[in-house]
């Protein structure tokens, strides 16, 4: 491809930083970037000198980088970037008080039926108590079969040569700008290896970790399936999570090694005043399969999509991807797989829903390289439009250069039909239930993937959404 | 601007050669209306500021014309003698042998041009449709004889020179072209049809078409290039602007059939008023490099139009179809298809996008591009692109790349075809689907005709 960067992006993340009162902090740096900010950040880690050479140079990468120009508006993001502090450590006690939480945000909370405990977990105000004894059982569980489950600062002084053998090999530093950036300055995520063979059947929940370092705006998350293991990790909650941050640029890189199975569910729901802009990549070893299943329903502009990297004969990758786009949003996601090996096969599912003002835009890639015999692919979008003001975009790019290859791509666009309404309205069926039910018919083959809890969350939520949208 | 800042510029622009350059343009104007020299100087700022495209903007970022095109070997054709526009039917022997042969088969027609290096050297139309008051004859002919329809239409709001390098040069450097115009309410039964001819290496060629059919008119155009394998490049540049007012019926065809080492890059806009139909259809055979734009606008309520294409690249091919669908008016319906079969090293590039404007409620519009790769060295690259900002509308695109449908190869040859044969056959089967849906005399045969030649070869 001539042009990477056209479509780099990739990525998931969402991670609620808190809501934090800026006296309180153990130790911030001062607004804006430059090389000593990110000796800061270094020293304050206790770092390797190799991890902190890592950082300067992807510093420079990034200086160098212009800002990209497709996908969502960037253009007030510059001004937003000098004046964040680029690394806070919070300290232990989130400092703010529930009255600061906004209104809508907490009477969201409410009508989802969220536990109070929970609630001010969500909006950065305490860490997940009421889960630790749950949390330290699996933990244990876990532990016995050599899992390793931690923060990635844990992951970096604990286990620093399995760290050093994958860390940025997925995505590396001039991979992209905001790549580039988050390698400088990140801070907090997860760091998880499944040793061989090992079969989880309970979801690693990132939720359920208690970090010492909460997870913050430059999140960068590293995990390593190794042969023939199976797990999968969720990442986020439906519910709305609250921040004062107004930029997020995570990274994820996963290593599926031969026969494993790994998937990576994240459910994003920042706060509307949210830059959201992630990188996440799996590489797909022979016979192994990654699925990426990934909701984007709050921030401002999302840019963000998945990848799955086919480089091992037989790889298989998924991406299930579903994005809401409000009044005043821009779901600019989608995914991407690279077929690089024999026999490797992939699948893409986008549904969007458009509403009000909001838009939501597929971005993909499809690519097929020379010698990847009997790759097949198969993309499918479907966009629904509530409003006469929404909007949807569907840029999908596909590569071909092997004849013994099948690729395939369809999208649809449609709204709401009036008949669908108005027979479920002759059954009794307010306009408002009836469009939710369509709306939720629409999104079902992805929610029925989700574990059933996130489910519930997540039907409740779009009904909470389609209120005020009809008449 | 400010003055200092156009005083900074002074450094050649890019693409201004010993050949194309300002006194090119001025050559070309200097016996023309003062409108049509301003258009040309016109268009020609616009080409000195206008940076040749790189492979960094998304609508080239397949097609790397720096790296594809040598505009400084190249030498504007030369301009034709005042009228030879003139000559009659009679006169054609004078014409190249390779573009008698074309014509030969075009017999059946309701009129006929030929040109050659883009400059026309033969029309005729049948006295009854001249009598209707239709118009068919030679762009620099027509700068004379209807130069209102040509202010209004030539260069303006159809092709503008700010829609590119290559259009700004074309709209500066243009050497004649087509004028075919037909009044409210007329109507061919037969296509109109031109033949074009390249003579050789070494030559830049700009020539345009203008179609203007008023309300309630109906006609087709069929428009073929060719030449000879060429010795040097040469760039064939054509702009084609398709007016069709209030319910009239046009279709417009474009066979392409240069020989290699031809740059063939065309500009095609259609604009299609209340009701009116407007159907194209492009046929990719030759060149070496082939470059069609075409932009499809939908300006009136209820207007439509079917959007073909169809292309088979061999050897070292490249080609290169970037289309467009604006719906800028309610219930207007536009489909299309282009289907492609790629051997050798053929690299194919299709990009699309169907753009549904704010308030075209009712709109349909459809758009598939599938793609058949029958070697280990070709490439297909597809970027089908919807941008939708209508909540009543039923769009869908698909696209696919593949190989020859192994079973119906299996089925053929169990019935005792040869490989070879059956192979050609489910080429045929799959690009014929084109054809089929707009099935214009002659045209159909010929295309065939080309395509089994080529797929002997490969």
């Amino acid at each position: 491809m001539p042009q990477n960067e056209v479509i780099e992006g990739l990525g998931l993340d969402e991670y609620k930083y808190g809501f934090v009162d800026e006296e309180q902090h153990v130790f911030r740096t001062r607004p804006g970037l430059d090389e000593e900010i990110v000796r800061q950040i270094s020293a304050q880690k206790e770092e390797p000198e190799w991890m902190l050479e890592f950082r300067l140079k992807a510093l420079k990468i990034y200086e160098s980088k212009p800002m990209p120009t497709w996908g969502g508006d960037l253009s007030e993001l510059e001004d937003t970037l000098d004046q964040i502090y680029f690394y806070v450590r919070p300290s232990e006690r989130m400092g703010t008080s529930w009255d600061e939480v906004p209104e809508n945000i907490k009477r969201t909370y409410e009508r989802l039926g969220i536990p109070e405990a929970e609630q001010k977990v969500l909006a950065g105000l305490g860490a997940q108590y009421e889960s630790e004894m749950v949390y330290h059982s699996l933990k244990e569980e876990w532990e016995a079969q050599g899992v390793i489950f931690d923060s990635i600062e844990d992951g970096l002084r604990k286990h620093p040569e399995l760290f050093r053998k994958y860390f940025a090999t997925v995505v590396p530093p001039g991979d992209n700008k905001f790549a580039a950036l988050n390698s400088a300055v990140w801070s907090g995520g997860s760091f998880v290896y499944i040793p061989p063979g090992v079969e989880l059947d309970t979801p690693l929940q990132a939720y359920f970790r208690v970090n010492q370092e909460r997870m913050g705006q430059f999140e960068r998350t590293l995990i390593i399936a190794d042969e023939n293991s199976r797990a999968h990790y969720i990442e986020g909650c439906t519910a709305p999570v609250y921040s004062t941050e107004s930029f997020h640029s995570g990274v994820i890189e996963i290593v599926v090694l031969p026969g494993a199975h790994f998937r990576y569910t994240t459910i994003q729901n920042w706060s509307n005043n949210m830059y959201n802009l992630v990188t996440q990549r799996a590489l797909v070893h022979r016979g192994a399969a990654m699925e990426w299943l990934d909701g984007n329903l709050g921030s401002k502009l999302t840019m963000k999509y998945p990848s799955c990297y086919l480089v091992g004969e037989g790889a298989h990758g998924s991406i299930l991807s579903i994005a809401y786009a409000g009044d005043g949003q821009h779901q600019d996601t989608g995914g991407k797989v690279v077929h690089a090996a024999p026999n490797t096969s992939s699948t893409i599912v986008s549904k969007s829903i458009s509403k009000g003002h909001g838009r939501s835009s597929y971005r993909g890639l499809c690519k097929v390289y020379e010698g990847a015999v009997n790759s097949r692919s198969n993309v499918e979008c479907d966009a629904l439009l509530i409003n006469e003001t929404s909007r949807t975009d569907t840029y999908p790019y596909i590569e071909i250069e092997e004849k013994r290859a099948s690729v395939g791509h369809e999208a649809t666009v449609s709204k709401v039909g009036d008949e669908q309404l108005f027979y479920l309205m002759s059954r009794g069926m307010s306009e408002e239930e009836a469009m939710a039910l369509i709306v939720r018919g629409f999104i079902e083959p992805i929610a029925k993937e989700l574990p059933l809890e996130y489910a519930v969350e997540l039907n409740k939520l779009i009904e909470l959404e389609m209120e005020g949208s009809v008449g | 601007m400010t003055e200092a800042s156009v005083i900074e510029t002074s450094a050649p622009a890019e693409g201004v050669t010993e050949t194309l350059n300002r006194e090119a343009v001025e050559r070309a104007a200097a016996q023309e209306p003062t409108w049509l020299a301003e258009r040309r100087a016109h268009a020609w700022d616009v080409y000195e500021r206008t940076p040749l495209p790189s492979t960094k903007l998304e609508e080239w970022r397949y097609t790397d014309v720096r790296r594809l095109l040598d505009l400084d070997a190249l030498t504007p054709a030369p301009r034709p003698e005042a009228g030879t526009g003139e000559a009659l039917l009679e006169g054609l022997d004078g014409l190249p042998a390779g573009l008698r042969a074309v014509m030969a088969e075009d017999r059946e027609a309701a009129g006929h041009v030929a040109i050659v290096d883009g400059c026309v050297r033969h029309v005729d139309l049948s006295d009854e449709l001249a009598r209707q008051g239709i118009v068919l004859t030679s762009l620099a002919r027509a700068v004379q004889l209807h130069p209102e329809l040509l202010e209004e239409h030539l260069a303006t709001h159809a092709v503008p020179p700010e829609e590119g390098k290559f259009q700004a040069l074309n709209a500066a450097l243009w050497a004649d072209g087509v004028f075919l115009y037909v009044p409210a309410g007329a109507s061919l039964d037969l296509p109109v049809r031109v033949s074009r001819w390249l003579s050789g290496g070494g030559l830049a060629v700009f020539s345009r078409t203008l179609i203007v059919a008023e309300a309630g008119a109906r006609v087709s155009f069929v428009d073929e290039i060719v030449s000879d394998d060429l010795d040097a490049q040469s760039l064939e540049s054509s702009v084609v602007e398709v007016i069709a007012r209030d319910g009239a019926q046009v279709q417009y065809v474009s066979l392409q059939r240069l020989g290699h080492r031809a740059f063939y890059q065309a500009a095609q806009r259609t604009l299609a008023g209340r009701d009116a139909t407007l159907d194209t259809l492009n046929v990719s055979l030759g060149a070496s490099v082939a470059r069609v734009d075409l932009n499809a606008r939908l300006l009136g309520p209820g207007a439509n139009s079917d959007m073909l294409g169809l292309y088979f690249g061999d050897g070292d091919q490249h080609f290169d179809h970037n289309t467009s669908q604006d719906h800028e008016a309610p219930n207007a319906h536009s489909d299309l298809l282009y289907k492609g079969a790629l051997d050798g090293h053929a690299h194919a590039v299709f990009r699309g996008i169907i753009r549904v404007h704010e308030g075209a409620q009712g709109t349909d519009a459809y758009q598939t591009n599938r793609n058949l790769i029958l070697s280990e060295h070709a490439r297909a690259d597809s970027l089908p692109n919807l941008e939708i900002e209508a909540d009543d509308v039923r769009c869908s695109h698909g696209a696919t790349v593949g190989q020859l449908d192994q079973e119906t190869l299996f089925y053929l040859m169990s019935r005792g075809i040869p490989q070879q044969p059956a192979e050609r056959l489910v080429v045929m089967g799959f690009l014929g689907e084109v054809l089929s849906r707009l099935p214009l005399g002659g045209v159909v045969d010929k295309v065939t005709r080309a395509i089994e030649v080529k797929l002997r070869h490969g």
